[in-house]
């Protein structure tokens, strides 16, 4: 049998709707409010109703079992629960009902120089991010030059980074991501951004990892990306599991549903 | 290749519980990164600034000054035969040390919302960082101070060799506090206004601009109540040997109390950081 990397039970997540006109401070109203309306109630009767108009599950039962080494492709329209799945996986937020076991080091990028500060420098902001991503001081200390190396940027590396270009800033970004050489890595449409070159780079370097035998997991509106990368896809409709297989055929399928769906 | 780090795996992602402990295991495991948001903090605050550390200096000058000019000359404050200088900053020592900490840890969570919902890392990590950067304001405060001190005879006394263990206490108090309101400031979003407000009162209602011994003696109970007021104190006693000398008994009494503070902060925030990502 194959060495699990990730096995997700039954997971539901729900996040409860603000609305805009409650205002920011709506906790505090609330909490003020709270003797009022128990008192209201009692007066007019009204039971306590569970507010269920309230409640939007992003996720709905999600089952999935991924094995080390797999690459899968996560799709599906704005607001299908992808990136909720992510933050899940990666311990961002919490499922409301289920749980998931992570078999192995999960390493996740869901946003490219998460942590950077403009006023440090590149250097600084190396060593910033890659502990922000869980990577040791010894660690960052060994592969340093690889880093600066990928990047490109060995010229400018002790100036602050706010004097970068976007593309040096991504391709630093980028070059630690990488280097942190996870067990599974979870990325979420971070290959979107950046130049052709940069994008073959990022595709490649992908490869490269998928062949030493990580696991990665990839959500993205890009079906080339995923059709490129992904053995394997995921295809997620509101929540719910709609396809799990071979890559071309759920993209297949995901087309002729998104051209049905909006004829 | 990267020798990443040993975790008990499977790691198991389940619903947030009611009450959760924070893992202090894994706190450790992140101790690097405590060292690198340290640095950040100190850099970001000083790298552009040649003349950083004038900067740090100037709030107390001029804090100094100013009550100085108002309380020390103009109403004529009685302090004890202290000069005024030294009584206010041998006071504002300790004030400007847990109101940092306070406001700072306060912030942490929502300041950081930005990696906090991109990244996980045990979330403690911030406000650790920012209690432990604002020692590098209290020293300079406290050579301030020494300056002041030195010229008015005053001397350095050995009773300064207590100055790490009362900083620890100092620290793990005002921690403590600077986590409860982190916990509040997520959901309660007018705590963010809310903060400022309270710091100015609790600053006015601990003994720093003015002695406890001009408040009338019925009265003296509400500063009594406040736990800064005999931290003011003990501090006042290392650095000028005013008052009695506390008890130990008392000082151990402080520490626990400090401790259990944190401990509650730290299991108030660890709850709330369950949530941060889903309400931010």
């Amino acid at each position: 049998m194959a060495k699990k990397a990730i096995t997700i039970e039954h997971v539901w997540k729900n996040y409860r709707l603000r609305h805009q006109f409650e205002g920011p401070s709506s906790s505090m109203k609330e909490l003020l409010n709270a003797p009022f309306n128990f008192i209201q109630e009692k007066v007019t009767k009204k039971h306590n109703q569970p507010q269920t108009n309230n409640i939007f599950w992003a996720i709905k039962d999600v089952s999935l079992e991924i094995n080390h080494g797999e690459s899968v492709g996560i799709i599906g329209r704005n607001g299908a629960g992808k990136s909720t799945l992510l933050k899940i996986l990666s311990r961002i937020t919490r499922p409301s009902k289920g749980r998931v076991l992570l078999h192995e080091k999960v390493n996740s990028l869901l946003e490219i120089g998460t942590g950077f500060n403009a006023d440090l420098s590149g250097r600084d902001n190396v060593y910033l991010n890659g502990s922000f991503l869980g990577m040791k001081k010894t660690e960052i200390d060994q592969n340093f030059d690889q880093i600066v190396d990928f990047s490109g940027i060995e010229k400018f590396i002790d100036t602050p980074v706010k004097y970068y270009s976007s593309g040096m800033y991504v391709r630093l970004a980028f070059s630690v991501a990488v280097h942190l050489i996870p067990e599974t890595l979870l990325l979420d449409e971070v290959l979107a951004v950046g130049d052709a070159e940069f994008k073959e780079k990022s595709n490649k370097k992908m490869m490269e990892l998928l062949s030493s035998g990580a696991t990665i997991i990839l959500v993205s509106h890009s079906e080339e990306a995923i059709k490129e990368i992904c053995k394997r896809t995921i295809w997620l409709e509101q929540g719910e599991l709609m396809m799990d297989g071979i890559s071309d055929e759920v993209v297949r399928e995901y087309n002729q549903f998104i051209k049905i769906g909006h004829a | 290749m990267v020798n990443l780090k040993k975790n008990e795996y499977p790691i198991e992602i389940t619903p947030a519980k009611n009450i959760e402990l924070p893992n202090f295991r894994e706190l450790w495991d992140y101790r690097d990164l405590v060292v690198f948001l340290v640095k950040r903090e100190l850099k970001s605050r000083f790298q552009q600034t040649l003349i950083g550390v004038f900067w740090i200096a100037l709030q107390p000058i001029i804090q100094m000054l100013i009550f100085y000019v108002i309380l020390g000359i103009l109403i004529r404050v009685p302090t004890e035969d202290i000069p005024y200088p030294i009584f206010f900053l041998s006071g504002f020592v300790v004030w400007q040390l847990f109101s940092q900490i306070v406001n700072s840890s306060g912030f942490s969570l929502v300041a950081n919302i930005g990696v906090i919902s991109k990244t996980y890392f045990p979330r403690l990590a911030l406000p650790i960082a920012t209690t432990i950067s604002s020692l590098v304001d209290f020293v300079v405060s406290m050579v301030l101070l020494f300056i002041v001190m030195i010229p008015n005879g005053y001397s350095l006394s050995l009773r300064l060799l207590l100055l790490p263990i009362l900083l620890l206490i100092t620290m793990a108090f005002s921690s403590g506090i600077g986590l409860l309101f982190g916990a509040l400031m997520v959901t309660f979003r007018d705590m963010k206004n809310l903060l400022g407000f309270i710091l100015m009162i609790w600053m006015y209602v601990t003994p720093i601009i003015y002695p406890i011994s001009l408040v009338p003696e019925n009265y003296q109970i509400i500063l009594r109540l406040n736990p800064l007021t005999s931290l003011v104190e003990i501090y006042r006693w290392m650095f000028l040997g005013t008052g009695t000398i506390p008890p130990v008994f008392q000082l151990f009494l402080s520490a626990l109390v400090a401790i259990l503070l944190w401990l509650l902060g730290a299991i108030a925030f660890k709850n709330m950081e369950n949530k941060i990502a889903d309400v931010m």
